[in-house]
């Protein structure tokens, strides 16, 4: 039971990654565009992303304290997610705080750019990094691989379906949004 | 040749205006030393420690003070329209971008190269005994730093919570660069040279500052001209 929860949640970080192909792709295409659609679709995939990632590091955090005994094992996986979890919400806060929408966009599209080209850095450097330390070995729950690949597969659909929810909502608020300024000038 | 007149001019111009008054860098020096002396009263430095945690303690002085003087960089044109003229000059936004890094860069230099004697005085350490390659990794890590600081300095220029934001961005970012200058940094201070062992890190930090030059000299016109 608790290795079938962990398989579930804890395959949102292949889904995560794949939400970060899909922001980069936006980022681009609206810095090249500069259409709105794309910026709605990579905020929408950054929000889906970054929830797979929680939901990944709380199973991880889950299963380590039921099955090494200690909350945090400097495993790769758990740690890489943690800093690209960091990382992509730098991204949620600076778009919080830019008010202007031109302005948002543009800057929350290089932000994603650089968090992009960032994350395999990362994930290289901590693996380095753990390779050096002495720490215990990383354990992963027996028959992970096969049951990981169906999970990752169906968090994927309800990933897409999640971005496609957002991505209308995004785009609703933009509507309204440019509504109420045209009110305002009139 | 043209464009690298271009930056020097504003390199010159940003090291002058921050040398005449000498705010930030006091700033930037004076906390570095408090955030030394802070980590002598957190823990009982003994030989052993010291050698384990050297890297780490001093690139995270060096990522702190550099920030608090990265922050200033473009906050500094903000006044008086200074930003909107430098942006509208004939000059491009790359070269304008680069002159601030370089000048960014010999300031938080010269603040690491006086905290660095500062911390062989509190902790007794001998730091060095590698000098020449500590110095190549403090120049590699430094840039890492200053691109980095400097392209969301540019970014958050004109944001409310512009203090916050920089670092928030700044720092996961720099994850990569700040591990492989710490690890490199903990082995030479400790005296063992840059071996096989070491030259992995040594690559990342090379791979990491040209991959993100790169993108930032591309992206900074989208950024500062929108």
């Amino acid at each position: 039971m608790r290795d079938a929860l962990f398989a579930f949640f804890g395959s949102g970080a292949p889904v995560a990654m794949a939400a970060a192909v899909v922001a980069l792709a936006g980022s681009v295409v609206f810095l090249r565009t500069r259409n709105f659609l794309y910026d709605a679709l990579a905020l929408a995939a950054t929000k889906t992303g970054f929830a797979m990632l929680a939901a990944a590091l709380a199973a991880g955090v889950l299963w380590s304290r039921t099955a090494a005994g200690i909350w945090w094992t400097w495993d790769t996986r758990l740690t890489t997610a943690l800093v690209c979890g960091l990382v992509y919400a730098a991204y949620l806060m600076l778009r919080c705080a830019i008010e202007e929408p031109t302005e948002r966009a543009t800057s929350a599209a290089v932000v994603s750019v650089f968090a992009f080209l960032d994350v395999p850095l990362a994930a290289i450097s901590i693996a380095w990094w753990r390779a050096r330390r002495t720490l215990p070995p990383e354990a992963a729950p027996p028959g992970w691989s096969t049951l990981a690949s169906w999970n990752a597969l169906a968090m994927l659909l309800v990933a897409a379906a999640l971005t496609v929810i957002l991505l209308r909502r995004e785009e609703r608020r933009r509507a309204r949004d440019a509504e109420r300024r045209a009110a305002l000038t009139l | 040749m043209h464009y690298f007149r271009q930056v020097a001019v504003v390199a010159f111009k940003d090291l002058r205006a921050e040398l005449r008054t000498k705010e930030a860098i006091n700033a930037s020096l004076a906390f570095s030393i408090v955030i030394l002396l802070l980590f002598s009263f957190a823990f009982d430095p003994s030989e052993e420690t010291m050698r384990e945690i050297s890297g780490g303690l001093l690139w995270i002085v060096f990522a702190f003070a550099g920030t608090l003087m990265l922050n200033r960089s473009f906050a500094r044109e903000l006044p008086n329209d200074c930003l909107d003229a430098l942006i509208a000059a004939p000059l491009p936004a790359s070269a304008l971008f680069l002159g601030k890094c370089l000048a960014n860069y010999v300031l938080v230099l010269a603040v690491e190269l006086v905290s660095l004697p500062v911390f062989g005085i509190f902790y007794n350490v001998h730091w060095a005994r590698q000098f020449p390659e500590l110095l190549l990794v403090l120049l590699l890590g430094t840039w890492a730093l200053t691109i980095i600081g400097t392209i969301f300095s540019a970014l958050t220029v004109n944001i409310k919570l512009r203090e916050v934001m920089l670092p928030m961005l700044t720092y996961p970012i720099l994850i990569p660069a700040l591990m492989s200058a710490m690890q490199l940094t903990t082995a030479l201070v400790g005296g063992t040279p840059i071996g096989a062992d070491n030259v992995d890190s040594l690559k990342m930090l090379i791979g990491f500052d040209i991959v993100f030059t790169a993108v930032s000299l591309v992206l900074v016109e989208t950024v500062l001209v929108g």
